[in-house]
């Protein structure tokens, strides 16, 4: 009862036909580009992309650029999560601060975080600072409001039970409230990660000398289409690790909760 | 049980109210902080002022040729991806064969910023309409499809089973049965596929487009023509308002039996 029927074969099975359409991909994707087919203007074969790859690697041009997103990544989500899930569990909590930020945060939360990029600018100067602010806006956001459906969704009897065996002001809060919470704050800081990335990347491209989204600018405007499909993979390894990667934390530090689908 | 509409009516129109009053306080306070110099009125120009030039843009017509620009990319791009998004994650969530195949891109594409396939776009279609359409229907796209895919997975197998003890077989227990139960899921998938395509058409208009309400804020920006800058912002922030809470609500209320935990 409850386990998943299991499938036949198992794991190897199961693993067979993603990594044979895979193969096909690039075998027709290769093949078509040797005989003509698909213009490798557009479309370079994977094994001249296996080499420029291999190339930029080499050079540290892929190190430098994946660095620096990376690190505006990081500081845009500690700015995010951080008092994010402050503001979220206080806003879960307290019914006044809920019902005054509540309104002002839906007005703003909608609009699309690239235009805060001038606005950042006005306050920090053209920088790494706006660039970093602007990408921790619409993350921030989804933090809080994820945050405080948390706390919200919490069953008033498994409070009330806490109360009643004790728990109180931090310990209330510690023992009863966060860890009830806890899956859906995991919730919010993913889809602030990944949403950091958008804006990181948006900003990089918009005005940014390093970055990898600064490099993707720049092979397009040098019609590097090699360098673009690389640093395009670049970008898509960042887009797994910060989507897989806190799942995977999450997974761990809750081991009690059914381990949940990464996308929504 | 009969309280609880009236009830969540009320709330409703207090939490309109309080919407409303936020704009109000927020507006006043913008107005005298720049008027009294507190905030520099080169950058953070009174609220009247704004209010004047988005006013004076939309009845003039200056701005609405740009709101329009910014529509017609989004319902296209929204349009070009719903229909192959729909079919590709209901052929997905029902046959194991085709999510096995399917599933590595799709795994390694969803997290991708869709703004940086931009470049790709730029290249495969030159600087135009076309780049920019295709860009944004790539991020309703996978949204879409993974959205659809897990909502017909999560369909209740008991539910399924009923249906086929009631005589309902293949097209007939996917109308009647399959579908219905997945509802909410698809429609989460199209409304959060409509949302960040807005957040990818903006920033395409802010990258490279000469038109739209993120070229606005762009071209504002680098003038310094602040209150068109600020006008602009209102707009989107008004669209993607409406993208957000509206839908939720029309959600809401076409789904009456389900209940949504209330995240904007």
């Amino acid at each position: 009862m409850g386990s998943p029927t299991p499938r036949a074969g198992g794991v190897g099975q199961s693993a067979v036909l993603p990594v044979l359409s895979v193969i096909l991909l690039l075998a027709g994707w290769e093949a078509s580009a040797h005989a003509g087919w698909i213009r490798e203007a557009f479309f370079p074969r994977p094994s001249s992309l296996l080499g420029q790859f291999q190339l930029l690697l080499r050079d540290g041009t892929l190190g430098e650029h994946m660095a620096a997103t990376m690190g505006r990544l990081f500081w845009a989500f500690v700015l995010a999560a951080v008092p994010g899930v402050a503001v979220g569990l206080a806003m879960g909590v307290w019914r006044a601060a809920r019902e005054t930020l509540d309104p002002l945060f839906a007005l703003v939360y909608p609009i699309p975080s690239v235009l805060f990029l001038p606005l950042a600018a006005f306050v920090l100067g053209r920088g790494e600072p706006a660039r970093v602010l602007t990408s921790a806006v619409t993350s921030f956001f989804l933090v809080v409001a994820n945050t405080m459906a948390g706390v919200r969704q919490l069953d008033r009897g498994i409070l009330e039970a806490g109360i009643h065996y004790g728990a109180t002001g931090h310990k209330l809060f510690f023992k009863v409230l966060l860890p009830g919470a806890l899956p859906w704050i995991f919730t919010g800081l993913r889809l602030g990660l990944g949403f950091a990335l958008i804006v990181v990347v948006a900003v990089e491209m918009v005005g940014a000398e390093r970055g990898l989204g600064a490099l993707l600018w720049l092979s397009w405007q040098t019609l590097k289409v090699r360098d673009m499909y690389v640093t395009l993979l670049g970008i898509g390894f960042l887009g797994l690790l910060a989507t897989y990667g806190l799942e995977h934390v999450r997974n761990w530090l809750l081991p009690w909760q059914p381990k949940g689908g990464v996308r929504r | 049980m009969t309280g609880t509409a009236a009830q969540m009516g009320s709330r409703g129109l207090r939490a309109d109210v309080r919407a409303a009053l936020a704009v109000v306080v927020l507006g006043t306070g913008w107005e005298l902080l720049s008027r009294k110099g507190v905030l520099n009125p080169a950058y953070f120009p009174p609220a009247s002022q704004v209010a004047a030039v988005l006013a004076e843009g939309l009845s003039a017509g200056e701005l609405l040729p740009h709101v329009g620009a910014t529509l017609q990319r989004l319902v296209v791009a929204f349009l070009l991806a719903a229909l192959p998004g729909l079919v590709l994650g209901v052929c997905m969530g029902l046959w194991g064969t085709v999510r096995r195949v399917a599933d590595p891109y799709v795994a390694l594409l969803y997290p991708i910023p869709k703004v940086a396939l931009l470049p790709l776009m730029l290249i495969l279609f030159g600087v135009g309409e076309r780049a920019f359409v295709v860009t944004g229907a790539f991020t309703a796209f996978f949204q879409v499809v993974v959205n659809t895919m897990d909502g017909i997975r999560q369909v209740d197998p008991t539910l399924v089973e009923v249906g086929r003890n009631y005589g309902a077989r293949g097209v007939g227990l996917f109308w009647k049965v399959v579908l219905p139960a997945a509802l909410p899921g698809i429609l989460t998938g199209l409304r959060l596929g409509l949302g960040l395509t807005l957040v990818t058409v903006v920033a395409v208009e802010f990258a490279v487009a000469k038109s739209g309400l993120g070229h606005v804020v762009w071209s504002a920006w680098q003038t310094l023509a602040t209150p068109r800058m600020y006008a602009a912002f209102v707009v989107v922030g008004a669209l993607g308002l409406f993208l957000t809470r509206g839908l939720r609500r029309l959600q809401d209320r076409l789904l009456a039996w389900q209940t949504s935990v209330d995240v904007w």
